[in-house]
This record gives structure tokens, sequence and C-alpha cells, in this order.
């Protein structure tokens, strides 16, 4: 049975990690002199107390740690920080209703992108940031930053980890899962100040460019502006933005050995080839349709394809145009990545390369069996040969997102709104892509019933612990005393 | 510090489970990717599908970087061919385990040394060695010896009518010439203080000299209990082999086997002075026959720890004053001990103690996991200006759990007092809770 006092202490201690967080952005509000410091210090406030009294609740707990605490913990986690997340705005005072507060922090850190705000352009500055601030800690994951700077966890970090990296595979750049995630972190970091710094020299202004930046990375696609990307018409900025959400959705571990020294060679190897190759072979097609459908001239075309090829693939879901005017041929590709996804262990959303690249290794092995009955038939990634029970795993992965999306998309068409704009928005909060087609295209999704609201926000949660970690907490076994 | 181990046997499970859980970085290799099965997802440690002598698979894994590398598949050849590429590949220190007796010899050392291979153990030998000394007197649970036999540990249960039984320590008084070091309470370890008792049933572990075995056996209340001579040995297993070759030469040995073909075998690698008989272990007829009426210890070490196990508490009751069971299961272990057995050995956890021990600063040159319980006990050599010498041993303010259990100074062993000033050259034992204490301790030592 699960060990209650001790997750209240975890959870606990987790809540004063956020509360840091909050008063980062306290220090923002209060270097602007703007009006909403006192929101950012009570939420702070109210989140260290609540944390200090589940810590204290569980203070006396026995050290021990199953596999169904790790889910528990990893689960709860992300529901209370964003329930720690709605306070700033609640007590700002923005007019927010709770449901909305809530999906907004959810899209957040779910790095979705998603927003159900109209009046971003006349936020100010600490509830930007805060909001760029939960895209960025969300994207690779809200326990595994506590794993990397609280020597805390130790060993029981290893459940927590298995429990909300994302793929089919749990790679470690080093045998202690404390030390890989801080050497990740640390590229992390250094990525996002690099794109701040190359924003800012593009004539961004500082702030906007360190709050996109932080959104990038974590490709969620949360803007300081209403309009989204759409203001900075620069190549430049779009160019920088691109590669920068290329670059977020290559697994990070595979990065992590590109730079380092000593590179194993892992799977990822054919991962990043099957990324790159579809993320060129759609901007190319993009580009020649917008060229030939739209009359444009081949930069501005090959910019706009890249630009939303990448913002799509790696379910950021910056727009720097209005994808309805488009060409329609142009929208089947962009819903196949929007599916897709980039690479496992990143911090993208969708189906991830590599579980399609499983899947399409196993129908072509399917087929060939069917030509050669007795064919031996290793599916292999690279050099490393995939087990069945893998292969089962990813289909049935799979099944959960297209099943989730449709029987959601379902519900939404039954509420009234139309197909492709059901579908897109279900698929996009699942996936965690924040971008859709239809009714949903547009900048905000304030318009949602409050209902839908909290459905969203399970969805993106649903979505971005890649099903298993969520649903586990409704199956009667894990409830159960054996 | 970083561990690569190949091969995730039950040794090398056991072990990288250990040393993960004390902060170490462990890369566990093995050629089957069903043995690594959710190892990695279940403790702090990496798993990869490599085999232990593929070179590639060794530069991959980072093997150059390593501090240790630990072959410990079950093949010796494919051992120390992983150790010998493990160090040219830029291992620090490589393991290897072995088999064959005739690589431990001294004269083979260098030799070893040179092809990379730095150190061997055979966990059949080491499992010999604590045979021989726990049967050696059949009321010693346990019995180690440190600095060549200067200073004895003993492990003593204690039953109805012992001298010490439910009196406060401190009225032992401090001149007595033993130190009693820990007590074992049903299956916590306990590091008594001067107003803890001793009670019925607990085993009581004392540091002495060899001149003072008989005074420990008296205050133990253990007076009647015969020397060991007659010893049977059921399962003729590599293990029993090793036994009989290391038992000195006033013990009878009969080794029982089912197997006619292992008993001739067997029968082969003994002397003439050792008996191997044909039969069933099980066979209390045959045991009878035998003569297990006039056995004094009786050492069960077949494939089945639930044969050794059962083995054992029936001959137990027909009079045997001393058993030794062989549980491979370490979660039988705890169980095998409540059935009050005697003495169990387990070959895994002998050989990661003292696989842990080489790991340990070449300062500490004998660790001792205590079989069954988290205690350890580890010798020092003190240097000039160590933190030990600098104060009487009650102000040195030692972490709690730990316990100085004596000292042995110019070869004498010598008891150790809160007045006791230890000195350059001392060898120290100390007694520890918990692996990580000696990591603890370790400090007073530098």
């Amino acid at each position: 049975m699960i060990n209650g006092r001790f997750i209240s202490r975890i959870l606990g201690l987790l809540l004063q990690v956020i509360a840091i967080f909050l008063l980062i952005c306290a220090a923002v509000a209060w270097g602007y002199g703007e009006e909403d410091l006192e929101a950012f210090l009570l939420s702070a406030l109210i989140t260290m107390a609540s944390g200090g009294i589940m810590m204290l609740f569980g203070r006396k707990a026995p050290q021990k740690f199953s596999i169904r605490d790790g889910y528990f913990i990893v689960s709860a986690t992300w529901v209370l920080w964003s329930l720690a997340g709605t306070l700033p705005f609640l007590l700002g005072g923005y007019q927010m209703s709770f449901s909305a507060a809530y999906y907004e922090c959810m899209s957040a850190f779910t790095s979705t992108g998603f927003t159900a705000m109209d009046n971003i352009d006349s936020l100010p500055h600490g509830i930007l940031f805060w909001r760029s601030l939960m895209q960025w800690i969300g994207g690779l994951g809200i326990v595994f930053f506590t794993i990397a700077i609280l020597p805390y966890f130790g060993g029981t970090g290893v459940h927590l980890f298995a429990a909300e990296m994302t793929g089919p595979t749990k790679d470690k750049l080093h045998p202690r899962v404390a030390i890989t995630s801080r050497r990740i972190w640390a590229m992390y970091i250094a990525i996002t100040l690099l794109e701040a710094a190359l924003l800012s020299l593009g004539g961004m202004p500082l702030f906007d460019s360190f709050c996109h930046s932080l959104c990038t990375t974590a490709t969620g696609g949360f803007s300081t502006q209403q309009a989204g990307m759409s203001v900075y018409d620069s190549a430049y900025i779009q160019y920088v933005v691109s590669i920068f959400m290329f670059v977020s959705g290559i697994n990070f571990v595979t990065l992590y050995s590109l730079f380092s020294s000593r590179r194993r060679k892992r799977i990822q190897g054919d991962e990043v080839k099957w990324y790159t190759g579809s993320t060129l072979l759609c901007t190319l097609f993009i580009a020649c349709a917008l060229v030939y459908f739209s009359g444009r001239d081949w930069e501005p075309a090959f910019r706009a394809a890249l630009f939303q090829v990448t913002s799509i693939h790696t379910s950021t879901g910056f727009t720097s145009e209005d994808l309805t005017v488009w060409p329609s041929c142009t929208w089947f590709p962009l819903v196949l990545l929007m599916i897709s996804g980039a690479s496992s262990g990143s911090t993208t959303g969708g189906a991830k390369c590599i579980r399609l690249l499983i899947l399409y290794r196993a129908v072509r092995n399917e087929f060939r069996r069917i030509v050669h009955p007795n064919a031996v038939l290793p599916l292999r990634i690279g050099k490393q040969p995939i087990g069945t029970q893998t292969v089962l795993t990813v289909f049935i992965c799979i099944f959960l997102y297209v099943g989730f999306s449709l029987f959601f998309a379902f519900l939404c068409m039954e509420s009234g709104y139309s197909f492709v704009g059901s579908i897109s928005y279900c698929a996009g909060c699942i996936g965690n892509t924040g971008a859709a087609f239809g009714e949903f295209g547009g900048s905000s999704c304030s318009f949602l019933s409050p209902a839908w609201k909290w459905a969203s926000s399970f969805m993106m949660l649903v979505g971005r612990l890649e099903f298993f970690t969520i649903l586990l907490l409704f199956t009667p076994q894990f409830w159960k005393h054996q | 510090m970083k561990i690569v181990i190949a091969g995730a046997g039950a040794v090398g499970t056991h072990l990288a489970k250990l040393l993960s859980s004390e902060n170490q970085d462990i890369i566990l290799l093995d050629e089957n990717p069903a043995l690594l099965g959710t190892l990695e997802s279940n403790f702090d440690l990496m798993t990869l599908a490599v085999s232990p002598t593929s070179v590639i698979g060794l530069e991959e894994t980072g093997v150059a970087q390593a501090d240790l590398f630990i072959a410990v598949t079950p093949d010796e050849s494919q051992n120390m061919t992983a150790c010998m590429l493990a160090a040219n590949l830029g291992a620090k220190k490589t393991v290897a385990r072995i088999d064959n007796q005739e690589y431990l010899m001294p004269r083979n050392r260098d030799f070893f040394a040179r092809v990379g291979i730095h150190s061997l153990i055979c966990p059949e030998i080491l499992a010999a060695q604590e045979i021989i000394s726990s049967i050696r007197m059949s009321w010693i649970r346990q019995w180690w010896e440190f600095s060549d036999g200067a200073l004895l540990l003993l492990g003593v249960k204690i039953r109805q009518g012992a001298e010490i039984l439910d009196k406060p320590l401190y009225e032992l008084g401090t001149d007595i010439p033993y130190h009693l070091v820990a007590i074992k309470r049903e299956h916590e370890m306990i590091i008594p203080g001067g107003n803890d008792m001793v009670q019925l049933n607990d085993i009581v572990y004392f540091t002495t000299t060899r001149k003072y075995i008989p005074h420990i056996r008296e205050v133990a209340g253990k007076e009647h209990f015969p020397d060991v001579r007659n010893v049977i040995i059921m399962g003729g297993s590599r293990i029993a082999i090793r036994a009989a070759q290391q038992a000195p030469d006033y013990m009878r040995i009969k080794i029982i086997e089912n197997d006619p073909k292992k008993s001739e075998l067997v029968a082969n690698a003994v002397s003439d002075k050792i008996m191997v008989i044909n039969g069933d272990g099980r066979d209390i007829d045959l045991l009878v026959r035998e003569g297990i009426h006039e056995t004094d210890a009786f050492v069960a070490l077949t494939d089945s720890s639930e044969t050794n196990i059962l083995a054992c508490s029936a001959v137990k009751r027909m009079g045997v004053q001393k058993t030794v069971a062989e549980v491979e299961n370490i979660d039988y272990i705890p169980m095998a001990e409540s059935l009050d057995i005697g003495s169990v050995i387990n070959k895994k956890i002998i050989a990661a103690s003292h696989i842990y021990q080489m790991m340990l600063d070449n300062d500490v040159n004998n660790v001792k996991s205590l079989t069954f319980s988290n205690a350890d006990v580890a010798e020092f050599t003190v240097r000039e200006g160590d933190r030990i010498t600098q104060k009487a041993v009650k102000d040195l303010g030692l972490p709690r759990g730990t316990t100085i259990g004596g000292l042995v100074r110019n070869g004498k062993g010598i008891m150790v007092s809160g007045d006791t000033h230890i000195l350059p050259d001392d060898h120290v034992i100390v007694f520890c809770l918990g692996s990580s204490m000696i990591k603890k301790i370790e400090r007073f030592f530098r």
C-alpha cells in the first residue's frame, strides 16, 4: 500500500521548490515596480505554509518507498504544482475563474501552450514571466528538476525518474539519476540563455526575448503577446526560434553526448535521423506548396514553412502567421507532425518519433513475414534489438493516444464544435502541442466552458505523463492492498 | 567512485545493489538483457546489455574512466579476459572471480598483475574458510581473526546459566580480558552501552585474545561443549572439497554425496583421511550408520537451500551440537536463523563483502561483513598524526553505532577502554552498524 506520510513529506518539499520560483517572479514584479508583487509574495507564502504543514505531517514517516509511491508522487506533484500556479492569477485580480486559471497553469506546466487569457498584452511583467517559467520547468519535468537540486531523493529518485521521463526507453547519461538530471539541466539552461542572447541581439526587447526563450526550449509556445510570434516580422528572429525549437526536439541525452567528448552510440541515432528527415521533407513540401499555390517568393516561403514545421513537429505551437489561409494541402502534413511529435527524452509532446519508428519497423517486419514465413526478423533501432515487450508497450501507448484523442474529440463535437477543430484541439491537448485548426486556431481558448477547461487540463496531464502514470491511478489494482 | 560490474548473476547483482545504495556510480554489464531486467528502473545504477569481453562494448561503457572493474560472470576465463581488456583500456583496478585455486598462489600474483588482473577472488575458497573457522569451536557461532590471530572476534549464543546474563554491563568491571562489542537480539544488532543487559538467546560478540577463550567459554556458560572432531558434510560441492582440504588435521571428516559419479570425483580430489560416502544425506538411517550421534558438527552444502536448512534442523534434534547450512537464497537467511540451526553461510554475501573490502582505502586491510546483519568489522592501521591518536578513546566523539573492539600493538592483542590512547602503527578493530558507518569512521584515520 502507498506510504501516505512519506508521500506527504516529499510533496511538501516539492511545494517549497515552487515557492522559490514564485519568489523569483516576485523579484521580477518588484524590479518593474508593478502592482502584482503582493500577489506573488502572498502566493509564495501560502505555498510555503501548506508545504510546511505537509512536511510536518510526514516528518516521522518510515523511509519506505515503492514503485506505486513513485507514480503517485509524480502524478500528485503535477496536480499540486498547477494548483499552486493558479495562486498569482487568482490573487492578482485578473477576473479569472478558477477553472480558467487551472487550465492556464496546466497548459503551462505540460508545455502545451493553449491559453485561456484574452488580455495578455496588458498583463504585468511578473505574471508574464510566471507563465514562461512554468513552461520552462514543466518542459523537462517538475520532478526531474527536483531530483537535480535536492540530494535528498538519492535512490528514490529512480522511481520518480521512470514515472516522469518520456519515451519508450529511459536513457541515462550517468549511472546516477541525480547527476544525469544535473547535466541535462545545465545544458537546458545553457541553451535557454544562448537563445535569449541571440533573440535580444536581433532586436527583441530583453524581457520578451527571455520569456520567448524559456518557452522555446520548453517547446511550450506561450508568448508575451496576444498575437504570438507573428508580431515579430523579422527573418532573423524566425530563423533563430526555428533552430532552437528544432534543437529542443532532439533527445537531450543524445544532444549531451554530441557535445561531450566521450560519445556513446545509443539507439537515438536512428531517431535523430528520422526526426531531421521528417522536418526537412515537410518543410520542403510546404515551401513548394506556398510557392506554387500562394505565389510567394522562395525565401519567405521556406522561412514560414520551416518555422511552422518545427513549431508543430516539436509541439511548441508558435504561429508566425494565420494557418487557416494556407493551402489546405499543407494541413495534412502538419496534423501528421502534430501527432508524431519529436524525439523521446526531449521537452516535446506527441507520440515521439522513436515510437513511430518502432511501429513502422514492426509493420514492415509483419509484411516480410508473410512473404518469408520462416524468417527470423529482429526489430532493431540502431544496433540495439528492441524486445517484443517494448514493441507491445509502444503499440499500447499509441493506441491510448489515438483512442483518447478520438474519444475526447467525439465529446467535443457533441458539445457543438467543428469536426476539424475538435480533432485537432484534442490531439493538440493530449500531444501537448498547443496548436489547432478551426475555431481553436485563434490566439485564445477562453471561450471554452468550465467543464471543457477541466477536461482539457486532464487531457494535457495524461498526455504529458504519457498515459500510464496518470491512468495507473485509476486502476483498482493500484489501490488494492496486495 | 566509478565501478563497472561485469556479470549480472547473483554476486554481480547483489554487489551492484549494495554499492549503489552507498552512492557509488555503478554500471552493470551483461550479455543477456533478460538478466538486467528492471534493475535500472528500481535502483540508482545504469545497466548495459554488452558482452564483458567486447572491446568496443567496454570502450562505449567508459571503462577507461572506471576506478574499479569487477568481473563476476560464471565463467572464470571470461572474467580474466574481461579484466585484461578493461585494464588495458584504462580501468584503475580489476577484480576477477575465479574457480581454480592454482591462480591464487602467491608466485602467480605478479604474472596476473602484469596482464592486468589485479585481484582474484574465489567465493568457494572464502566460503570454505568461513565454514572451517565457524566449526572449529562448536560453541562459537562466528569466529574471526585479526592480525594473524592476535585478536579474535567471537559470536556466542547465550543460553540459560551464563554468567553475564541479565546483568548491566558496567557490573562486569573494566579489567575484564574481553570487550563486548555487539549484541544481536532477534533481528536487530545493538552496540551496547554500560547500562544494557545481555538477555536470553542473544548472540553476543566478544573481542578477546586467544589466551582468554576458555574465560569467554566460562562467562558464556558453555563449559560442557566438546571441541569439534567428527564432522559430516552433506553434499559434495566445490565448497565441500575446499573445506575438507582446509580442515585442521585433527578433524575427521565424512562427505555424503548422492550422485555416484560426483562422489567419485570428490573422493579423487580429497586426501585419504577423508571418507566419501555415496548416499542421500536426508536418509536418517544412513546418518545413524555413519555415526551421526558421535558427530560434533554437521555441514549442509547441497545446491538446495531448503534441503540444507531442513537437514540441519533434523540433525540438531538428533543431538549434533553444531550445524552449518549453506543458504544461497538471501531472503531465507533470517528464517534460517530463527530456526536455530547454528551458522548460515552465503557465497554471495561473502564474495560481495570481500570485494567491498578491496574498495576501501588501502589502510583498511580487513573488512568483514557479518553475515545476516547489517554490521561490519573493519581493521585500520593507524598512522602518525591521525585524528584517532590525538585524544583518549572516550573523548574522541566516535559516532553512535560504532565501537572500538580492540587493538593490536606489536603483534599483541590489547583490549581498549575509555582511557586508552591509540598510538601510531596500532591496528585498530572497529565495529560498526551499517556499512555506511565505515566511511564516517575512516575520517578518524586521516
